[in-house]
């Protein structure tokens, strides 16, 4: 029994970046909610805009105002104080969040120093490449391109950020190494997506607060949809899950003939969700470690493939803005890590909005988050049933392959493999509807000066920490991965596996089941209410 | 060898467990597990497939 070791059901809670990302996040969105009595401690939260080198007469993009707190725009209570902070908010962002990380970094046991030193670097790398790409030639579009002075832009929006910011943390990756290993303490691209999911959570319970500000209707419209995600989600992950297991397990053990272990652990890794499936899988049939290694090695490498592909090709080619909720859901079903996910759902969210936004000439303009929330949804109930699966196989292991006298499988297995982080997803989520529709009042006029405070707090967090963090994920995720070890050529065969099942198999599938679920979803028009 | 990375929150992965024992060799008989975990896997969608969009308001099916 020494594979299932005796653990209390809180075992953890002090001690993995699951539960971490939770305190961090809800723990800054319970801070948030003091500004419903007047008290704003979030309006320091740092955030961009765009800028460029000689802003013309009259227009946008000086560069002393390419970051300020948010408090300057949202806080009710403080906004005279935020407004002096601009560029200063980097500091405060980078104490304050350099102080709650450093805290679960203790608590897990971490090396501090490296810790500390590595976050200070990630970060300062971050707030640079998210500054360069805040420039109106690669960050405005078509549509607002001449405020800044420019007659042409890349059309890029928020994404070109990211798209940065990915590509820094592979060029230290790749080719300083030494200062990767350096960073790698810090570099935790997991760790910050799921701080970041969580704070999408609050992103979701917001919506239908910032669209009651335009109108009621719309408001209600914003709630209705996020539900409906959920739903059509939950629905679309059960059935792909099912069919993508068992497809690359026969992908793996027929035309590759890999044995049942190996197979086992590649067919959660591909099919479910990358590193921790891989590990839970590993675990759940006694696969020697090296497997869980390999495949969480390709798992993220062939992430980041996927991130740089997947976003250009549903935005330009399928299913394009006929579509964005089915692209948002394939996309969520087909990338394979937390981090990467939520990354190219936040970069074809900015992708689509910017060509909705260009194909109408300004006439259409989509609220933010809502496509990333879909391709989050699928990727949240997919890793939700990771202790499921991994239960399932580690019973079949147990009592048909391996089958060995008086051993058990203890129950609690499912909800230790169990992603805490998902918890606080729902909860910041659910506990902002629950204002919503309670003092709230869905939105009524009479409750706008209440849902205005709410509004003061939720934004610090579900833009300007949400997006923070996503960026810390992006040049995490570029630093921790080496594109060498696809030439190692153990890696070979396995990459052969990965690609035929990835491509050939599960984003076609994925496509097809986000298509049956999603299909005709339309997202709120917010044109007429926004400048 | 490698140095030791850790790949996930888990925590419990290393680099020295990559002085691998060739773990892509040796493939087993398919078995009638297998066959029996595959085939129930499918249905068990295919289930919920026609159950899901009959039930979930956004599938195409309405």
């Amino acid at each position: 029994m020494a594979q299932y070791p005796e653990r209390k059901w809180y075992t953890g809670m002090l001690s993995t970046e699951d539960w971490w990302a939770v305190w961090i996040a809800v723990g800054f969105f319970f801070i948030s909610l003091l500004n419903i009595w007047g008290i704003d401690l979030v309006g320091w939260m740092t955030y961009p805009t765009k800028w460029v080198f000689n802003p013309p007469e009259g227009g946008k993009g000086a560069i002393s105002h390419a970051f300020y707190a948010l408090g300057k725009k949202y806080s009710v209570s403080a906004k005279g104080f935020y407004k002096g902070l601009g560029w200063w908010s980097v500091i405060w962002s980078y104490v304050i969040f350099g102080a709650a990380l450093t805290i679960g970094a203790a608590f897990m046991k971490w090396n501090l120093k490296r810790f500390i030193g590595g976050f200070t670097l990630i970060y300062f790398m971050t707030i640079a490449t998210w500054f360069i790409g805040h420039h109106a030639f690669i960050a405005a579009t078509k549509v607002n391109m001449h405020k800044y002075g420019l007659n042409f832009a890349l059309n890029l929006g928020g994404g070109g950020s990211f798209i940065l910011a990915l590509i820094v943390g592979l060029i230290i990756g790749n080719f300083f190494k030494g200062f990767a290993a350096y960073l790698s303490e810090a570099a935790k691209p997991e760790w910050y997506i799921k701080t970041a999911i969580v704070t999408l959570g609050v992103k979701l319970g917001y919506l239908p607060i910032k669209l009651s500000a335009m109108s009621q209707k719309l408001g209600k419209e914003a709630a209705d949809l996020t539900f409906d995600l959920f739903v059509a989600g939950a629905a679309a992950t059960v059935v792909a899950y099912l069919i993508f297991w068992p497809g690359v397990y026969v992908i793996s053990r027929k035309i590759f003939k890999l044995p049942r272990k190996t197979a086992a652990v590649l067919g959660s890794g591909i099919s479910i969700c990358g590193v921790s499936a891989a590990v839970a899988t590993g675990g759940a049939v006694r696969a020697k470690p090296v497997v869980s290694i390999m495949v969480s090695a390709l798992v993220v490498v062939w992430a980041v493939i996927e991130l740089i592909i997947l976003p250009g090709f549903f935005t330009h080619i399928w299913p394009g803005t006929k579509d964005p909720l089915v692209a948002g859901a394939s996309m969520g079903m087909a990338v394979k890590t937390d981090g990467a996910d939520a990354a190219a759902g936040e970069l074809l969210d900015e992708f689509m909005r910017t060509k909705i936004e260009v194909e109408t000439n300004g006439a259409v303009k989509w609220p933010e988050g809502i496509i990333t929330a879909s391709a989050v949804m699928t990727k949240v109930w997919i890793d939700m049933f990771i202790g499921i699966w991994a239960f399932v196989l580690a019973l079949v292991w147990v009592y048909k392959f391996e089958r060995r006298e008086g051993e058990r499988v203890p129950a609690s297995e499912v909800w230790h493999r169990f992603p805490k982080f998902v918890i606080g997803y729902f909860f910041c989520w659910f506990f902002l509807l629950a204002i919503y529709f309670g003092p709230g009042q869905a939105g009524a006029p009479e409750a706008m000066p209440f849902l205005k405070t709410v509004k003061a707090g939720a934004v610090p967090v579900e833009k300007g920490m949400r997006k923070l963090f996503f960026m810390l994920t992006f040049m995490s995720l570029g630093i921790i991965t080496d594109f060498k070890k696809l030439k190692e050529a153990q890696f070979g065969k396995m990459i052969w596996v990965y690609f035929v099942a990835l491509f050939c198999f599960i984003i076609p599938v994925a496509i097809i089941i986000g298509y049956l679920f999603h299909h005709g979803m339309t997202l709120p028009n917010i044109a007429q209410y926004v400048k | 060898m490698a140095e030791q990375k850790e790949l996930s929150g888990t925590g419990s992965l290393t680099g020295e467990a990559l002085e691998a024992e060739d773990v892509l060799a040796g493939a087993e008989e398919w078995s009638s597990t297998e066959t029996w975990l595959v085939v129930g896997s499918f249905i068990v969608a295919i289930v919920a497939l026609v159950i899901g969009m009959i039930l979930v308001p956004t599938s195409i099916l309405h």
